[in-house]
């Protein structure tokens, strides 16, 4: 089977690699790319954790072909740090304890950050519609909200 | 697990027929894929050639013009027509039935055309588009044409699309003067495919009282998102109240042909039609009046 | 100076960093050089002799390594309950017959995961299908089928527990009621499938990478079935997505990847997929269950009868002690001066089901709680106070089982009657239900049959003062890596940043049983305070030499001070002591070590935490649909270590009981699940989890780790009780039918409607 040329950025770096067309992009991710962060649950799409950024909005990366992400920039979890600076996401949810087991939270976490791209002051309510996609069976998600809610709010503006 | 397959990319409308003409049924079109790649990934469905319309720009758009009205390209996303304001103004029901379809993320990169052309029944976007009398516009190399949605759907994940054919437009005729448009779904979990679901549409005369018009469609009740047409008969040209309004749903529910599966019974979906019924009748009939 | 400058703080998890960076490594990330991937063939048959399986078309794909079978295995039956052999009745791959639907018979390795699951269809497997049974009261009847040669009628398990005598309690009864329930099973959903990376080497060493709950069983359990010396095996988990009981068995991931590993001496990876996952792993136990149940007219609680058939599927796995605990349970958390309970389990063709959280708890809250409930209404008395006459106290003593010392069941009460009231008038169609419950902290049993102390611990202070802590416990999310850390910290007298913690390895850690029960905070944690005092007791040895004071002052440590209680502002920084010490000890680092068995703690646990939960619920009259609208749990865990810890256990573990109480279930056809994927089968998303309000109440459990019990399972008993009672109380219906679906709700109303007046009881 031919393999395609994919070119693309991920974590603002370019890359360029002859997949299978049948590959998906949540795998080109975790093995070619070695970006294990990104994490497959389900094999029907429902999970969502899965989700990355492609050119900024959240997508189930084992939904997309890879091929279908050419020229596409792909934030992973991996990109929200800048080296030891960790994003006010990350800094939230460290403070709120919003994750346990931590399968779902680079999902999760990408799922918030694509909310609160959008939509900076979202309402609690509009923070569970935000991360309705992704199924998390540790924490029952409030102190996802919480999380969420805090940065919304303003506390970990960067100075 | 998938199997492999043939990538080829068309980068233009005539590219994508060109690619279904030359390699028929061996193809099969991906755009947002969420609903075919899940069945790729299964084994389910194993094309030999795959035509990636996913940036077809050429049928990205949302146009609207007061006598035509609505015109959406296939390859407009779930959420392109979530956010739209134009859309929120002149057919706000759209909106609702979008904000509750499935997860962001699938609404990030599926698209309508890929929705509708799935066939499923259970399907938000079918029953409310025919609700709003939509037509859809489908082109094979040789000619385009254009067949009320209603006609689309023809039995379970199986439409009216012919060999080398490919789905690239829909219309909405302007919604009709003192006409509401109401739907709802049936779900435990917020945003699931309906267990069933209720698109009706009244159309009241100066009165606001007697009905001109009513469609009534019902999704994931049928093989297909099927037109309570008995039931809409029995409001045309009455004067509504909430017993006419109770029979009629009652008749609706009659006429769903719905099946059991893991999460209903026959029998709770056809209650659920009439319970969901009588709530949207309810509720585009009180917009409706509004609009007098 | 405070009492703790560590513990009850909330705290990073220390393992925080790594997970929101996801640089986390899970078994499901690893990778290992010349690594092959397995996939494995189960069984389409629910019941069925395997008389020839030919994979000789399989073993020539390009890209297979190897086929195995079960004539590639020692044919060893295993099992969890080790000390008790005709216990031990699976033998993971199957061998002469199957007796579930998805139960291995082969497994292959290959270059990659495509070709392997390619491989599979080449396998030609004949089988002779046998006449199979599902229910578990028709499995127990004369001419049943039987799915294990040497069970008669299919009882598997039969547990009886009893005190006092019913029969005189009956008599005195003014009040006497018989209800039959029925609770469901379900699936664990961890979001990392069950999977291993299985390495064997020339040296005869075998290393397995998984996900799970406990690897000293994993590797223990594998030695038996291998033919292995325990240590020659290494088991390493250091992060595990999820367990919630499903995880401390050994499963076919596992074993798979080790038989094929040992055949070709490469590392051979098996994950597990999702509809894998639903079908062939392990569930929570299903049961029938009958209560009879008598009482004075004031409420007071005199004789309860419990009989219970759980659907045990096709091996024991867990089950016998999911049905034990459901027996003891049943009668928590009250004071019940006669009981009497029958418990049979029943051997069927399905999914064997095991344990998980609650292990047979929520099961018995919800039949319990919500009888209660119906008594109550019948005798005019008040929920709350019904609890409040009957409930457990400190010094209550379970007759022949158990001691409760801590208890603040009563305080619990007191607060949810509090918020109850705040309330005020509910609208139409919503009800507040309430449901109480007690848990064990860790059980005391030993069925696994292991020489080890349950729990044991290691202490290094190195010349930087930093510490390192080893410990068998695996964390699996409920936080127990953060909450022992701070333990050794607070015990030791330093901060929790100067704590290195060690675990996930059998070749580096001290044995622990593993994350069942309840048992890590309890268990591991007076481990990790003992391995802490000893080294603590070596560093002050050093200091009152240092300091020279007088014979009657004592010495503590305290935020990396090290001082005279009686006089704090004497004393030296540790960092100084801790140099010096090493000094004098040869120039070794400081070593302590701990370990912790329960003896004589009764015959389940030493200790017992309590809880009361209000769930507010509204019920949509016209369809049945409930919605979530509120959650009040007061809980009693002892001292609270680790504060963002115990929230988290008490959301997770709710969102988990409510979805057993209305929206998850494992239908079956003819033992097949029908919804084996996370589309159809519906755990609860964000937008259906209400807001959740925590009220400690403080005790001290002389057992515990600065007066620790438990606070991750227990908080699962009560919400489907309390879910139910709501809907009584919205609706006036009781459903004693896991799950409360909308349907159902909707068929009691139109009976209610039609009968017109609210239903006493049924089946």
């Amino acid at each position: 089977m031919a393999k395609h040329l994919l070119r693309f950025t991920v974590n603002g770096e370019y890359h360029e690699l002859y997949v299978k067309p049948k590959r998906l992009l949540v795998d080109v991710l975790r093995d070619e790319l070695g970006l294990t962060g990104t994490k497959r649950a389900c094999n029907t799409g429902a999970c969502a954790a899965c989700t990355v950024l492609l050119n900024g909005v959240s997508v189930k990366s084992c939904s997309v072909l890879a091929l279908q992400a050419d020229g596409a920039e792909i934030t992973t979890v991996e990109g929200l740090a800048d080296g030891a600076k960790l994003s006010p996401l990350q800094r939230s949810f460290l403070d709120h304890g919003a994750y346990q087991c931590g399968f779902c939270t680079p999902g999760m976490l990408l799922s918030a950050k694509a909310l609160l791209d959008e939509n900076p002051k979202p309402t609690k309510e509009e923070i569970r519609e935000g991360i309705h996609g992704n199924i998390c069976r540790c924490t029952g998600y409030n102190s996802i909200i919480r999380a969420v809610t805090a940065v919304a709010k303003g506390k970990y503006k960067e100075k | 697990m998938m199997q492999d397959f043939i990538y080829l990319r068309a980068n233009t409308v005539k590219e994508a027929l060109d690619f279904l003409e030359q390699y028929k049924d061996d193809s099969k079109i991906i755009c947002g894929g969420q609903s075919l790649l899940i069945l790729m990934r299964q084994g389910l469905v194993s094309p030999k050639y795959l035509i990636d319309i996913k940036h077809l720009e050429e049928l990205n758009y949302i146009k609207f013009a007061s006598q035509e009205g609505l015109k959406i390209g296939a390859t407009t996303t779930h959420r392109a027509l979530e956010k739209s304001s134009l859309i929120k103004k002149r057919y706000p029901v759209l909106v609702d039935m979008e904000k509750n379809l499935a997860s962001i993320q699938t609404r990030n990169w599926g698209t309508i055309g890929g929705n509708l052309a799935h066939g499923d029944p259970a399907g938000d976007p079918g029953p409310v588009f025919i609700a709003l009398n939509a037509v859809v516009k489908t082109a094979n190399k040789e000619r385009e044409r254009t067949l009320p949605l209603e006609e689309f759907f023809i039995d379970f994940f199986e439409t009216a699309l012919e060999e080398g054919e490919l789905l690239i437009e829909i219309q909405v005729p302007a919604i009709p003067p003192k006409t509401a448009v109401a739907y709802e779904k049936f779900n435990i979990i917020k945003n699931d495919q309906g267990v069933v679901s209720v698109a009706a549409s009244i159309t009241v005369d100066d009165s606001g009282i007697k009905c001109k018009d009513a469609r009534i469609v019902l999704g994931a009740a049928a093989p297909i998102p099927k037109r309570a047409k008995e039931s809409e008969q029995m409001l045309r040209g009455q004067k509504l109240n909430d017993r006419l309004l109770d029979r009629a749903a009652e008749k609706a529910s009659e006429e769903a042909e719905p099946f059991a599966d893991v999460h209903a019974t026959e029998e709770y979906r056809k209650f659920l039609v009439k319970a969901l019924t009588t709530k949207m009748l309810k509720k585009s009939w009180e917009q409706a009046k509004k609009l007098i | 100076m405070k009492k703790y400058t560590v513990i009850n703080t909330p705290v990073h998890n220390i393992d925080g960093i790594a997970k929101v960076t996801g640089q986390a490594m899970y078994t499901f990330d690893i990778k290992l050089p010349h690594m092959l991937y397995g996939k494995i063939l189960r069984s389409p048959h629910p019941h069925a002799k395997i008389l020839k399986i030919n994979t000789r078309k399989a073993k020539r794909l390009t890209g297979v390594k190897a086929v195995v079978t079960g004539k590639d295995t020692l044919g060893i039956k295993q099992g969890i309950w080790r000390r008790y052999k005709e216990l031990c009745d699976e033998e993971i791959l199957a061998r002469s017959k199957v007796r579930y639907i998805g139960e291995p018979v082969a497994a292959v390795a290959a270059v990659d995961e495509d070709t392997a699951e390619e491989a599979l269809d080449f396998i030609e497997v004949e089988y002779e299908i046998l006449p199979a049974v599902f229910d578990p009261l028709e499995a127990i009847k004369e001419g049943a089928p039987r799915v294990h040669e040497h069970a008669e009628r299919n009882i598997n398990v039969t547990r009886h527990i009893e005190w006092g005598d019913i029969d005189e309690g009956f008599k005195k009864a003014d009040y006497i009621r018989e209800d039959w329930f029925r609770v469901s099973t379900q699936a664990h959903v961890c979001m990392e499938t069950h999977n291993a990376v299985a390495s064997y080497t020339p040296e005869g060493k075998l290393t397995v990478w998984t996900s799970t709950q406990s690897h000293y069983y994993i590797k223990v359990l594998l030695a038996d079935i291998l033919g292995l010396k325990e240590n020659d095996i290494r088991v390493i988990s250091r992060y595990t997505g999820g367990g919630f009981g499903s995880k401390f068995e050994l499963d076919s991931a596992q074993f798979c990847s080790s038989l094929l590993s040992m055949k070709l001496c490469r590392p051979v990876k098996i994950v597990l997929m999702r509809d894998e996952e639903f079908m062939a792993t392990k569930r929570r136990t299903p049961m029938f269950y009958y209560l009879r149940t008598g009482v004075k007219k004031d409420g007071k609680f005199l004789a309860k009868e419990a009989r219970v058939y759980t659907e045990g599927g096709a091996y024991t796995s867990m089950g016998a002690t999911a049905l034990y605990l459901t027996g003891f349970f049943q009668t928590f958390p009250y004071t019940w001066p006669s009981y009497r309970y029958d418990g049979y389990r029943v051997y069927t063709n399905t999914e064997p089901s095991s344990a998980m959280r609650g292990f047979g708890a929520p099961q018995a809250t919800f039949t319990a709680e919500t009888q209660i409930d119906l008594i109550a209404d019948e005798l005019g008395i008040d929920p709350i106070e019904i609890r409040r006459k009957n409930g457990m106290y400190p010094g209550y003593e379970v007759p022949g089982q158990a001691r409760i010392q801590s208890c603040g069941l009563s305080q619990c009460l007191d607060k949810i009657e509090e918020w109850i009231k705040s309330r005020g008038k509910l609208p139409p169609n919503r009800g507040i239900g309430v449901a109480a419950y007690g848990f064990m902290s860790g059980g005391i049993f030993n069925w696994f049959d292991t020489p080890y102390a349950f729990s044991s611990a290691l202490i290094q202070v190195n010349i930087d003062g930093k510490v390192d802590l080893f410990v068998g416990s695996q964390d699996m999310g409920q936080g127990s890596n953060t909450t022992l850390s701070m333990i050794c910290a607070e015990e030791l007298g330093v901060r929790l940043e100067d704590i290195r913690l060690h675990m996930g390895d059998t070749d580096t850690c001290p044995v622990d049983l593993g994350a069942w029960g309840s048992r890590e905070t309890l268990m591991q944690g007076n481990a990790v305070k003992m391995a802490a005092a000893d080294v603590k007791r070596q560093i002050l040895e050093f200091a009152a030499a240092k300091l020279g004071p007088n014979i009657v002052y004592d010495l503590d440590i305290k935020d990396r001070w090290v001082h005279l209680i009686a006089r704090p502002e004497r004393g030296l920084p540790y960092y100084d002591v801790v140099k010096e010490a090493i000094r004098g000890k040869n120039g070794q680092p400081l070593m302590g070590r701990g370990h912790y068995t329960p003896h004589r703690k009764g015959m389940i646990s030493p200790a017992y935490s309590f809880g009361v939960q209000a769930v507010e619920a509204e019920v949509d009259t016209e369809t049945g649909k409930i919605t979530l609208k509120n959650c009040v749990t007061a809980h009693d865990c002892g001292q609270v270590i680790n504060p963002l810890g115990v929230e988290g256990q008490l959301e997770g573990a709710m969102a988990m009981a409510a979805g057993y109480g209305f929206t998850e279930d494992l239908p079956m056809d003819e033992g097949k699940i029908l919804n084996p994927n996370l589309v159809d089968y519906k755990v609860l998303r964000a937008t259906e989890m209400p807001e959740t309000k925590i009220i400690e109440v403080e005790t001290y459990e002389p057992e515990g780790p600065f007066g620790a019990k438990e606070a991750g399972e227990g908080l699962t008993n009560p919400t489907a009780g309390a879910l139910g009672n709501a809907i009584y109380h919205a609706a006036g219906i009781s459903i004693k039918n896991l799950p409360i679906s909308a349907e159902k709700v909707l068929i009691a109303l139109r009976e209610k409607k039609e009968k017109g007046k609210i239903k006493k009881s049924g089946n």
